[in-house]
C-alpha cells in the first residue's frame, strides 16, 4: 500500500517537474501597433486585484465601483485576492492571478510594494497602484520598468494636508481641547503617520507650541517616527492634546480607551485619521465635534444628518477609475508614460465635506452604478492619452471640478 | 423443561469483516436457570450474549425475550427492558463518580429544576452498592480512585440496579478476588431464586460445572453441543471446546525445583503506601515464584515495582546486583512484564500484532541499533507469532482485532522475542481459554527449564501451587508466608494465610 | 478458500479507506486539470505556485507529524516560524550570509521547541499546555523584535539576496531533502516506532521502557527543524517580513496534517506522509476556488465541507473494525 501511495506521488511530482520545465517559455507581450480608438471590447481581459481590507466600508465601495460598474461596462474581469496580512500573502495572491492568466494588477495591498512590482516585471504582467503612492526611493528604482504602470492616490503630501486641513478646520473656530485616534501610526503605517503629523503642526501654528518640540512637516514626521511612532497627549502652546489611542486592537481594553478620551470633559473635537466613525462615533459626547478621514457611505451620511460626524475627508470610489483605463490601455498596448517614458505618478486628494447636504450629495454620485464620477465615457478620454492628459484629468478630483469634466 | 423461555435466540450469524463470529447461532435460557456457555476465546459466547443485551446487531437471525420478538437499541435500551450485562473488560468512565457511573444516562430522573439532586443520587446509588454487598465502596468516589474489583462491583450495582429478568455475566468472575466473587455467586443464586434468568460465561471449568444448571459449548462461532447438569463431565466438555482431547500435562507435572543458588532479582525492605510494607524477597534463575493474595494485598504493585514502574518510598532491589531505576534499565537487564490490565498496561490495543512486538525488541533486530529494515523487522515479528501460534490474518492485524487469548500471546511475545530473562507475570492467564491457558503454562515451564526467572503473581490457587516452586502468600502489603513445591499443598493452605 | 477472498476484500476495502487522502489528492487534481483547461490557466505556472504555496506548510508540517503522532499538539508552530524568519533575517542583515540565515532560522525554531518540550517535562505538562504559553510568548517577542529593529513596522532581508534561491527547484530539493529525512527517521528508524507507540498508549509504551519525556523532546526538536525550514523559506518567497508574517501557517499546519489522514489522536496508525498529502491538497482546493472564483465565504466554506468528507473517509476505516473480543 505504502507502495502505490509512494508512486501517486511520485507520478505527481514528475508531472509537476515536467510542467515546470515547459515553464521556460514565456508569452509574448502585448501589441504596440494597435490603434488608440478606444478600448478594445473584443477579448476579455483578466485583471488581479490585491487587496489587504475586505471589509471596511472603503474596501466594498472600490470593489463595487470595479465589479458593478467597470465590469459591466468593459470586456474585463476582476479576480479579487482573500484579504492579504503579509509580504508572503500578497506574492501567493499575484502567483494566483498569473497563473489564472491575468494580464495585470492593480495593488491595494502595500505590505511589500517593491516586490509587488518586481515579481509583476518579472513575470510580464501589467502593475498598478491605486488609492497610494510610492515612495521617491521606490518610484526612482521601479519607473523605467516597462510593466509597472504607475499610481494614483494621495501622495503623502496630500495625506498630511487632510489631516492639516481637518485640525486647522476646528482651530480656526477656536476650539483648542483635541482628542485624537492615531488608527495604524504604531504599525508604520505611513498614511496614518502623515495624516497625523498634519494635525499636529496645525496645532503648533494655531497654539503656538511644539509637540516633542517639533512643529513643521520635515521636523514632526522625524519626531514620530524617532518615539517609535507612539504618540502621547501633550500641550501645544495654546492649544492641547488631551487624549491619544491608536492600533486596532478591537478589544475591550482598546474600546474602553477610546471610551475614556471622549468622556474627558475638557475635550471638544475628536479628531481621526481613519476610521474615526468606528472609533469615536460610539462614545462622541453632543457638545463634541468629531471629524475623520475616511469614506462616503450610507453610514457616514446618516452620522452627518445626525450631527454626530461634522467633518468628512473622503476617497470617493470612482477615484480608482484612472488607473482602470491606464492598466487596460497598457495591456491593450498603449502605455501612458510619461515624457521620460516612465510610469506616472499622479497625485489624488479627497472630497471634504462639512454638511449633511455636501455629504449626501457625494454619497448619492458616488454609489451610483449608473452615473458614477467617472464614467465610461470620461474614462474612454484617457484610453491611449499622453501622460499630461492623464495627470490633467486626474488632479482635478474635487466633486465639482469632476462635475465639469463630465460635461 | 417445561419453564417459560426468557431468552431465544434462532439462527444467528455474525461477522467482522473476515472472521466469522457466529455461524448459525441458536440457543435458548429458562426462567429459574443458570445457563452457562463455554468455549474458547473467539468462539461466539460474548457476541452471542453481547447482541442479545443490545451492544451490537446480528447480520442474521431472530431474537425473543420472553416469547416476544427482541431488538434492543441499545445497552441502556436492554437493561431498561430486563436484560442487563456485566462485560469482561472495564465498562465504566474513570473521570465521573461511581454513582454517576450507576445511573449514567439517567441523571434526567434525579433532577430538580436545572440542577441534578446529587445528595439523592449518591443515596440511591450507595442502596444499589449495598444491596450487592460492595457498600465498601462510596458513591461519590471518583471511579478512576478505584481498583479494577471496585470498578466491576460498581457496574455489577449498575446493572442490578435495574432488577433486570436476563443477566449476563462474561468473564468477570476470573478478574475478582474471592470476595468479588462470592458476590456475583450470590447474586446468581438470588436470581435464580427469584425465577430469573443467568447466563454465565467463564473460562473456569470447575466453577462453571459448579454454578449452571445447563451448559452450551461453543466452538468457532457454533453451537457444539448443550450439556444438562446430569451430563456434565469436565474431560467431554473440554473436548467440546477445544474439538480435541487435551493432550499433555495442564500444570507442570514435576516437583523437583531446578531452581539454581544464582539470586536475579533482589527486593530488600520495600515500602509504598499501604501497598507494599517492609517487603523482601529473592529470584533465583530458574525459579518460578508465585505471588499470591486477595486483590487488595499489593501483589500487583509490586509487580510495577519490580519492574521500576513504580518508585518505592523505601527499601532497595536489585537486577543481576544493579539498582534499577525505570523500566529501560529494567528491559537492559533483561526483565521483562506482564501487566494484568492487558488491554490498557500490556498492549496498544490500536496498533498492530508487529508494532506490539516489534517495539519491545527494537535493539534486538534494529541495524547497529537504530536503523530498522522491513525484512528484519518482519523476521523477528513472524517468528514470535510463530512461536506462540497467534491466531491472525497476518502481522498487520491489530490487535483490537484478537481475541482475548491472542492478545495475551502478543502481551507474552514481547518479551519471549527479546528473551528476557527474568519475567514478571501479573494475571497472565485472566480471561484466557483453556487452550492459550495450557500453552502458556508450557512456555513457563520451558523458560523456567532453559534457566529464566518467573514471578508469577495470580489470584487463581491452582495456577499458583500447579506452576511455582515457591509461593509467597501476601496480606497487606507483606509476605505472609512463603510455602514450598509440593504434592500435597492446597489451595486451602494458601487461603489460610491469604485472609 | 472462501474465508481468503473475503480477507482479500477486506484487505482492499481497508486500503481504500487508508488511501482516502491520496485519492483526495488525485481527485483534487484532476478536477483542478480539468479546470484549468476550461478556464485557460497557465498549468505550467500553476504548478510552480502550488510548489511555492505548498513549501512552506508541507515542511512545518511534516515535522509536526511526529507531535502528533504522539498525541500531542503545538499550538504555537505559526508563531515560532514568525520568530524563526524575524530572527534569521535580522542575522542576516548582520552577516550578510545566506547560510547564517538558514541556520539562525533552524536554530531558534529547534530552540524554540525545546523550550517548550523541556518546560513541559520539568513541570510535568503536557506539552500542548506549554505551546499555549509559548504562543503569547512568541506573539510578543514578535513586536519586541520588530519595534527593536527601528526601521519601521517590517523586518526585510534585501530581495538581491534571495532572489538566486527563490526558485521552485531549490525548494523542491530542501522540500525531498527533509521529507526523506523526516521519512527515514519515521519509519526507519528506532525514534519513529516508538514515537508511534507512545502516541498509541502512552501507559503501555512506559511499561514496555519508553520514556515518553525523551520522545517528546526529540519530536519537538524534528519539527523545529521543520519550522526553521519553513522560515527560511518563508524569507526567500518574501524577504519582508511584518508582525502578520506566518499568521496562518499555524492553521495550515493543522488541517493539512488532518486533511492528509492523520488521525488526531496520534499513534500508530500515524503517517509521515499525511502532511505532504493533506498541504498539497489544500493548496489545489484553494487554486480550485479561485479559478472557479468563488466569493472567499463560499470557497471555506465548500473547503470545510470537503474537509469534513475526506476526514470521516480516512477515519471511519478504523470505526467499524472492533471485535468486542
Amino acid at each position: 500500500m505504502k507502495t502505490l501511495k509512494r508512486l501517486t506521488a511520485l507520478l505527481l511530482v514528475v508531472v509537476m517537474v515536467f510542467s515546470l520545465a515547459a515553464c521556460g517559455s514565456k508569452e509574448s507581450g502585448g501589441n504596440d501597433s494597435a490603434q488608440t480608438s478606444g478600448p478594445d471590447d473584443s477579448q476579455n481581459v483578466k485583471i488581479g486585484v490585491l487587496v489587504s481590507d475586505v471589509t471596511s466600508a472603503e474596501a466594498l465601495a472600490f470593489r463595487a465601483y470595479y465589479e458593478e460598474y467597470i465590469q459591466e461596462q468593459y470586456n474585463v474581469t476582476f479576480m479579487y485576492s482573500d484579504e492579504l496580512a503579509d509580504a508572503a500573502a500578497e506574492a501567493s495572491a499575484i502567483d494566483n492571478f498569473i497563473a489564472n492568466n491575468c494580464k495585470a494588477i492593480i495593488s491595494f495591498a502595500s505590505a511589500d510594494r517593491p516586490a509587488q512590482i518586481e515579481q509583476c516585471e518579472q513575470n510580464g504582467v501589467y502593475y498598478a497602484v491605486a488609492t497610494g503612492t510610492l515612495t521617491e526611493e521606490q518610484y526612482e528604482q521601479y519607473k523605467g520598468y516597462e510593466h509597472y504602470v504607475g499610481a494614483i492616490g494621495p501622495d503623502l503630501y496630500t495625506e498630511y494636508m487632510a489631516g492639516y486641513n481637518m485640525a486647522k478646520y476646528y482651530l480656526d473656530q477656536g476650539y483648542t481641547k483635541f482628542g485624537m485616534f492615531g488608527g495604524a501610526t504604531p504599525y508604520y503605517t505611513e498614511m496614518h503617520i502623515y495624516r497625523a503629523a498634519g494635525m499636529l503642526v496645525a496645532m503648533c501654528e494655531a497654539g503656538n507650541g511644539t509637540y516633542m518640540g517639533a512643529n513643521d512637516m520635515g521636523s514632526m514626521i522625524g519626531a514620530i517616527y524617532g518615539a517609535g511612532c507612539q504618540l502621547e497627549p501633550a500641550v501645544i502652546g495654546d492649544v492641547e492634546l488631551v487624549g491619544y489611542v491608536a492600533g486596532y486592537d478591537f478589544d475591550d481594553a482598546w474600546f474602553g480607551k477610546l471610551a475614556a478620551v471622549a468622556n474627558d470633559p475638557s475635550v471638544e473635537v475628536l479628531l481621526a485619521v481613519g476610521s474615526g466613525q468606528t472609533a469615536f462615533a460610539g462614545f462622541k459626547q453632543a457638545n463634541q465635534k468629531l471629524g475623520d478621514i475616511d469614506c462616503y457611505t450610507a453610514d457616514s451620511v446618516a452620522l452627518m444628518e445626525s450631527g454626530t460626524l461634522d467633518y468628512l475627508a473622503g476617497k470617493f470610489s470612482a477615484s480608482i477609475g484612472p488607473v482602470f483605463i491606464a492598466v487596460l490601455s497598457a495591456v491593450q498596448g498603449h502605455p501612458i508614460r510619461t515624457e521620460e517614458g516612465n510610469a506616472f505618478a499622479i497625485s489624488q486628494g479627497y472630497w471634504v465635506a462639512t454638511s449633511a447636504e455636501q455629504a449626501k450629495e457625494y454619497f448619492e454620485v458616488d454609489s451610483s452604478k449608473t452615473e458614477p464620477a467617472y464614467t465610461r465615457a470620461m474614462l474612454d478620454t484617457l484610453y491611449g492619452a499622453s501622460y499630461s492628459d492623464l495627470e490633467a484629468f486626474v488632479q482635478k478630483y474635487s466633486f465639482e471640478e469632476i462635475k465639469e469634466l463630465a460635461k | 423443561m417445561n419453564k417459560t423461555k426468557t431468552v431465544e435466540i434462532k439462527h444467528m450469524s455474525k461477522r467482522f469483516g473476515p472472521t466469522v463470529a457466529l455461524n448459525d447461532v441458536s440457543f435458548e435460557a429458562y426462567r429459574g436457570e443458570i445457563l452457562g456457555l463455554i468455549g474458547e476465546n473467539g468462539s461466539g459466547k460474548s457476541t452471542s450474549t453481547s447482541i442479545f443485551a443490545g451492544m451490537q446487531a446480528a447480520d442474521e437471525g431472530e431474537m425473543f425475550f420472553l416469547g416476544e420478538a427482541w431488538a434492543p437499541k441499545s445497552m441502556t435500551d436492554a437493561l431498561k427492558q430486563g436484560v442487563g450485562m456485566i462485560v469482561q473488560e472495564s465498562g465504566t468512565v474513570a473521570g465521573i463518580t461511581v454513582a454517576e457511573n450507576i445511573f449514567l444516562g439517567e441523571t434526567k430522573e434525579f433532577m430538580r429544576g436545572p440542577f441534578v439532586d446529587r445528595k439523592r443520587m449518591f443515596a440511591e446509588a450507595q442502596k444499589a452498592l449495598d444491596q450487592i454487598g460492595a457498600g465498601h465502596i462510596r458513591a461519590e468516589m471518583v471511579t478512576a480512585a478505584l481498583d479494577f474489583q471496585d470498578r466491576k462491583l460498581s457496574e455489577i450495582a449498575k446493572v442490578m440496579a435495574q432488577n433486570p429478568t436476563v443477566l449476563v455475566v462474561d468473564e468477570t468472575t476470573t478478574a475478582l478476588s474471592q470476595m468479588g466473587r462470592d458476590i456475583i455467586y450470590g447474586i446468581m443464586n438470588r436470581m435464580k431464586e427469584e425465577d430469573k434468568t443467568v447466563i454465565f460465561i467463564s473460562h473456569d471449568l470447575d466453577e462453571i460445572m459448579e454454578k449452571c444448571d445447563r451448559l452450551t459449548v461453543l466452538r468457532d462461532g457454533q453451537i457444539i453441543r448443550t450439556f444438562t447438569k446430569e451430563e456434565f463431565d469436565a474431560d467431554q466438555i473440554r473436548t467440546s471446546m477445544i474439538g480435541r482431547e487435551l493432550s499433555g500435562s495442564f500444570y507442570r507435572n514435576d516437583f523437583d525445583s531446578v531452581a539454581g543458588e544464582e539470586v536475579v532479582l533482589e527486593a530488600d525492605d520495600l515500602c509504598l503506601g499501604n501497598q507494599l510494607d517492609h517487603l523482601s524477597l529473592k529470584l533465583h534463575a530458574g525459579e518460578i515464584l508465585g505471588i499470591g493474595g486477595l486483590s487488595h494485598c499489593g501483589m500487583h504493585t509490586l509487580g510495577k515495582v519490580l519492574f521500576a514502574a513504580e518508585m518505592p518510598e523505601a527499601g532497595t532491589f536489585t537486577v543481576h546486583g544493579k539498582t534499577i531505576r525505570n523500566e529501560a534499565e529494567a528491559m537492559r537487564e533483561s526483565m521483562g512484564y506482564v501487566a494484568k490490565d492487558r488491554d490498557v498496561e500490556s498492549l496498544c490495543v490500536d496498533a498492530s500484532i508487529k508494532d506490539n512486538i516489534s517495539v519491545a525488541g527494537l535493539d534486538k533486530f534494529a541495524v547497529k541499533n537504530f536503523l530498522i529494515l522491513p525484512s528484519k523487522e518482519k523476521k523477528y515479528v513472524d517468528a514470535q507469532v510463530e512461536a506462540l501460534r497467534i491466531k491472525c490474518r497476518d502481522a498487520d492485524q491489530y490487535v483490537s482485532a484478537l481475541s482475548g487469548g491472542n492478545k495475551q500471546k502478543v502481551a507474552f511475545s514481547k518479551w519471549t522475542g527479546r528473551d528476557s530473562e527474568i519475567l514478571i507475570l501479573d494475571c497472565p492467564t485472566r480471561g484466557v481459554d483453556i487452550g492459550v491457558k495450557q500453552a502458556m503454562y508450557q512456555l513457563m515451564d520451558q523458560m523456567r527449564k532453559e534457566g529464566k526467572s518467573i514471578l508469577l503473581i495470580s489470584e487463581e490457587m491452582a495456577e499458583l501451587i500447579g506452576m511455582s516452586d515457591r509461593l509467597l502468600v501476601m496480606k497487606d502489603g507483606k509476605v505472609q508466608k512463603e510455602l514450598l513445591r509440593s504434592p500435597a499443598l492446597s489451595e486451602a493452605d494458601v487461603i489460610t494465610y491469604m485472609i | 478458500m472462501g474465508n481468503d477472498t473475503l480477507i482479500r476484500k477486506e484487505n482492499r476495502k481497508a486500503a481504500l479507506f487508508r488511501l482516502a487522502p491520496v485519492m483526495g489528492l488525485v481527485f483534487l487534481f484532476a478536477v483542478f486539470l480539468i479546470l484549468a483547461i476550461i478556464k485557460d490557466i497557465n498549468i505550467p505556472y500553476s504548478f510552480k505556485n502550488i510548489i511555492n504555496q505548498s513549501v512552506v506548510v508541507v515542511v512545518a508540517a511534516t515535522g509536526a507529524v511526529f507531535i502528533y503522532t504522539l498525541g500531542s499538539f503545538d499550538i504555537s508552530l505559526g508563531a515560532s516560524l514568525c520568530v524563526s524568519a524575524l530572527i534569521g533575517a535580522m542575522a542576516y542583515n548582520v552577516t550578510g550570509s545566506v547560510l547564517v540565515m538558514l541556520l539562525v532560522c533552524v536554530g531558534v525554531a529547534v530552540g524554540i521547541s525545546l523550550v517548550s518540550s523541556v518546560l513541559a517535562s520539568v513541570f510535568n505538562l503536557p506539552v500542548f499546555v506549554t505551546t499555549i504559553a509559548m504562543l503569547s510568548l512568541l506573539s510578543a517577542l514578535v513586536l519586541v523584535l520588530i519595534g527593536a529593529n527601528g526601521t519601521g513596522d517590517v523586518i526585510q532581508v534585501p530581495a538581491a539576496a534571495v532572489r538566486g534561491i527563490n526558485n521552485v527547484w531549490f525548494k523542491l530539493i530542501v522540500m525531498v531533502l527533509y521529507l526523506a529525512f523526516c521519512i527515514f527517521l519515521f519509519d526507519f528508524m528506532k525514534l519513529g516506532r516508538k514515537e508511534k507507540f507512545q502516541g498509541g498508549n502512552p501507559v503501555c509504551a512506559k511499561l514496555t521502557g519508553l520514556n515518553g519525556k525523551k520522545l517528546a523532546i526529540a519530536a519537538f526538536a524534528i519539527a523545529g527543524i521543520g519550522v526553521g525550514l519553513g522560515a527560511f523559506l518563508t524569507i526567500t518567497y518574501a524577504p519582508t517580513l511584518s508582525r502578520n508574517t506566518a499568521s496562518s501557517v499555524g492553521m495550515d499546519i493543522i488541517i493539512s496534517i488532518v486533511f492528509g489522514g492523520m488521525p488526531v489522536s496520534g499513534g500508530a496508525r500515524s503517517k509521515i506522509y499525511s502532511a505532504a498529502i493533506g498541504a498539497v491538497s489544500m493548496t489545489l482546493l484553494n487554486q480550485i476556488m479561485l479559478t472557479l472564483s468563488l466569493d472567499s465565504g463560499v470557497g471555506q466554506m465548500v473547503k470545510a465541507m470537503i474537509f469534513i468528507l475526506v476526514v470521516y473517509i480516512s477515519m471511519s476505516n478504523h470505526k467499524g473494525n472492533i471485535l468486542p473480543r
